[in-house]
């Protein structure tokens, strides 16, 4: 029993997308660009050529936020989307209706249609691969290149992911709805 | 037969009768309108059933689409007509007395239209069935519609029959029941809109109360055209009161809705609020909004009906087709202008723009099944006043 979360270092983030193609790989997401769980978010630098501000480009890693108070649990009307013991919010595929009602109330697009089970799916910190089989690190983590992400345990004062919350700085996105993230953004 | 007939009243009719119409221009367009409808529909669920959504347009940042703002014409029709056909047997109007059977049927025929849409909206409908009973989400919009629509469908059906029995002692118990669990269901309906806090757009309190208004205006412009058809402009001096009575009311409703809506774009500009302001100045600049919503789902009918003075029953009858299309708008342009404001804003990709607004324009399939269920509201709509005496009912 634990209560699973990730701390992005986000400004380490050099978009080399390593993270997505390591996902689909270990998940098995189906291919398309509209198929995935985790996505490397960018800015064009603003300003017009040559000057660039080169500052204000920025590559912003997310995925599905695990949310503690999840508008998509919240709205499924068969309970086909829980948290599991981990607190990972999950989707049952046997019970999904596929009503898309949680694709509309995730306010971080963090859902999509599985066509070979026609129903929603989304990350699920690696809880059928990685975790099923003992490991502790999710895919995502294990191949950035630049240690963007920790994943941990959030109840386990000796994790280091409650470390890193402890000692630095962090933010979520879209606090302001009340969902409560599980991925803290390290500033 | 003679035992179903024993339950409710029905005319004599064999399978002739039932196949055989007077022959006028109208008539013959109906019919044909109608098997090209439900030929529509027929090709849009083979398409469905071969490639599955991708049949559809919806995309993951579009996921609702045609289907869903059809499934929402057809359950606001039948709450409108529910409204209208309680106004005489529930609430005792004697001038809409002889309107109740007429409107419950068609309350009953739209609603399952609807059904029909949504059957192949949902991945799964019939798991849907199973799981809303075993694991029942409480806390879900969608979970209360949809268990309310069905109790509701039922206690329709039941007052219907009272109805045609004339017993109207229980045709009033259940109808205003009927009438309790249908405004629930339809306002939760709204709240499938209301509760999307991510949606600042459609996050709130108007959705709910929306729903019931246009409902009833919804309610009133079908009336007008069920009877425009029925007596085809010949009306009898009953009906021509009730009309008149239901044009005062839906002048009022018109003021009402426009009222609104003002106030709803107003204090959705207001402050420039990001998410919410922006996606307020697109919708004003889009032609369903203008055109579609503003201009035939009420301006058109308002003057028509205040410049009248509730007179020219055969014009409202015009006026309300028209209505009629700007509530479509109302349910298509509900649903796109819910999703219209992407949530995640940055590129995915390189050589990609940030994504601005999203686009959907709905697909052949999703034409064919979304308007295709129309005919099949004509067609059990014809079978259903072919079947049952629906004349008359202020005994
Ligand atoms: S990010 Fe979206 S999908 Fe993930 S838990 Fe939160 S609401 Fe649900
Ligand atoms: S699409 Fe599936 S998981 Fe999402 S709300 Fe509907 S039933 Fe629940």
């Amino acid at each position: 029993m634990a209560r699973y979360g990730m701390a992005l270092d986000y400004k380490n983030c050099i978009n080399c997308k390593a993270c997505e193609v390591a996902c689909k790989e270990e998940n098995g997401v189906e291919l398309g660009a509209e198929k995935h769980r985790i996505w490397v978010g960018g800015n064009n630098p603003e300003g017009a050529w040559p000057l660039l501000d080169m500052a204000s480009a920025s590559f912003l890693p997310s995925q599905c936020q695990q949310c503690d108070d999840a508008p998509c649990q919240e709205v499924c009307p068969t309970h086909a989307t829980y948290y599991d013991e981990n607190g990972v919010v999950r989707v049952d595929a046997d019970k999904c209706i596929l009503c898309s009602y949680c694709m509309n109330a995730c306010p971080y697009d963090a859902r999509y249609v599985d066509e070979r089970t026609m129903t929603v799916d989304k990350c699920t910190f690696c809880s059928d691969t990685r975790l099923a089989r003992g490991e502790t690190t999710t895919a995502c983590q294990n191949t950035c290149p630049t240690k963007v992400r920790t994943f941990g345990d959030l109840d386990d004062p000796e994790s280091e992911i409650s470390e890193l919350l402890r000692t630095r700085d962090h933010f979520s996105l879209k606090a302001h709805l009340g969902t409560k993230p599980k991925l803290f953004y390290l500033t | 037969m003679n035992f179903i007939k024993k339950i409710i009243p029905m005319k004599d009719f064999t399978l002739k009768s039932l196949m055989t119409f007077e022959k006028t221009p109208l008539n013959i367009l109906m019919f044909i309108l109608t098997i090209g409808l439900l030929g529509a529909f027929g090709w849009g669920v083979i398409e469905y059933l071969i490639h599955s959504h991708h049949a559809y347009n919806v995309t993951r940042e579009h996921p609702w689409g045609l289907l869903i703002a059809m499934y929402i014409f057809f359950v606001v029709s039948s709450t409108g007509l529910c409204i209208v056909g309680s106004l005489g047997d529930v609430f005792g109007f004697k001038d809409y007395m002889a309107m109740s059977k007429r409107a419950i049927l068609g309350s009953i025929v739209t609603i399952l239209a609807g059904f029909a849409v949504i059957a192949f909206e949902i991945g799964h409908p019939v798991r849907m069935l199973i799981y809303n009973v075993l694991s029942p989400g409480l806390t879900s919009a969608i979970w209360w519609m949809g268990t309310l629509y069905g109790i509701y469908l039922t206690f329709m059906i039941i007052e219907f029959i009272f109805l045609m029995r004339n017993d109207m002692k229980n045709a009033r118990i259940f109808g205003l029941t009927g009438l309790l669990v249908g405004l629930a269901a339809h306002s939760n309906l709204g709240g499938v809109f209301g509760f999307l806090n991510a949606r600042t757009i459609s996050n709130g309190v108007f959705y709910p109360t929306y729903f019931i208004l246009t409902a009833f205006i919804t309610g009133i412009y079908l009336t007008y055209l069920m009877y425009g058809f029925r007596y085809k402009m010949n009306f009898p001096e009953e009906i021509k009161k009730g009309l008149i009575g239901l044009a005062k009311i839906q002048t009022l409703l018109l003021a009402i809705l426009m009222f609104f809506e003002t106030w709803k774009m107003m204090t959705g500009i207001y402050g420039g609020m990001p998410g919410r302001a922006d996606v307020v100045e697109h919708i004003l600049h889009s032609g369903g909004f203008v055109y579609g919503e503003v201009l035939c789902g009420m301006l058109i009918p308002f003057v028509v009906m205040l410049t009248t003075k509730w007179k020219s029953i055969n014009l409202y009858v015009y006026a309300s087709f028209i209505g009629m299309i700007g509530i479509f708008f109302m349910r298509y342009d509900l649903v796109h202008d819910t999703q219209v404001k992407p949530l995640q804003m940055m590129k995915l990709t390189e050589y990609q723009l940030p994504p601005k607004w999203i686009e959907y324009f709905p697909s052949a399939a999703e034409f064919a099944i979304g308007f295709g269920a129309i005919g099949i509201f004509f067609m059990l709509y014809y079978f259903g006043q072919k079947m049952f005496d629906l004349d008359g009912g202020d005994h």
